[in-house]
């Protein structure tokens, strides 16, 4: 066909923004909490929580325009199209379930980290341990901890597809913002892409 | 290998503290293995005379 090679728009400029603050903010919460884990010691709570709040704001932002900018039911439905090669709409099953588990992991995070500084401390929020009982707190770090085993589990295999050679079309559009049609009839139904499916 | 690690409250009771750090590695070698699985399949799937098409 002849416009094969013709650019769609998959990802928008702030959508991108959005993808690629997540990843540095990630980058430097599993960085802060796990290298002193793994015998790198440095004051490593102050750029945590820094990191966990310019998280939570940018997920925040991010649920926002999902549900009121965007199509939300491309990235969330499972739907049986997708169980068929060549049929997927926008995303495919692969990334919808890699999109799942990161929305796990990252909301578990989230909440019990946004608690979590109530018994820790920071400046714009008085410090109350007793807001929780120990075996309270001992939850809440225990889901946090597992979100950020989920977490690392999640990166490696995220990192992976992403520079896989046959999926480079998926990273060159959270990059640049576009895919050409030829990238998607590999996987996708472009007339469902293109209805925004 | 521990799963969790302990502590205890004020009256001397234990309590957990969250994950054992012992999970860590497990948790990277499980996203290494996913990844060789997947080099495996792919190879299995691009070798001459398997039928599958390379992309």
């Amino acid at each position: 066909m002849s416009n094969d090679n013709q650019p769609l728009l998959r990802h928008a400029r702030i959508d991108r923004w959005f993808h690629w603050v997540m990843a540095l903010t990630m980058a430097v919460l599993l960085f802060t909490s796990l290298a002193p884990i793994l015998g790198l010691r440095f004051a490593w709570y102050g750029v945590h929580w820094v990191a966990g709040l310019v998280l939570t704001l940018i997920i925040l932002l991010h649920i926002v325009r999902a549900l009121f900018w965007q199509r939300p039911g491309t990235m969330l439905v499972l739907s049986a199209a997708d169980f068929s090669q060549h049929s997927a709409g926008k995303y495919t099953l692969a990334q919808k379930l890699m999109h799942l588990a990161w929305t796990v992991a990252v909301l578990v995070a989230i909440v019990t980290g946004v608690w979590m500084l109530q018994k820790a401390g920071v400046p714009f929020m008085e410090r109350d341990p007793s807001a929780f009982s120990p075996r309270g707190w001992g939850v809440m770090m225990l889901l946090h901890d597992l979100a950020a085993l989920l977490s690392v589990f999640l990166v490696l295999v995220h990192v992976y597809f992403g520079i896989l050679p046959e999926k480079r079309a998926y990273l060159r559009a959270m990059i640049w913002g576009f895919i050409t049609r030829a990238d998607l009839k590999a996987e996708h139904n472009v007339e469902r892409v293109e209805r925004g499916e | 290998m521990n799963l969790l690690r302990h502590g205890h409250d004020t009256y001397g009771e234990p309590v957990v503290n969250g994950v054992s750090w012992d999970l860590l590695p497990v948790a990277f070698w499980a996203g290494i293995a996913v990844i060789v699985v997947h080099l495996v399949w792919r190879a299995l799937r691009r070798r001459p005379g398997s039928g599958m098409k390379p992309q």
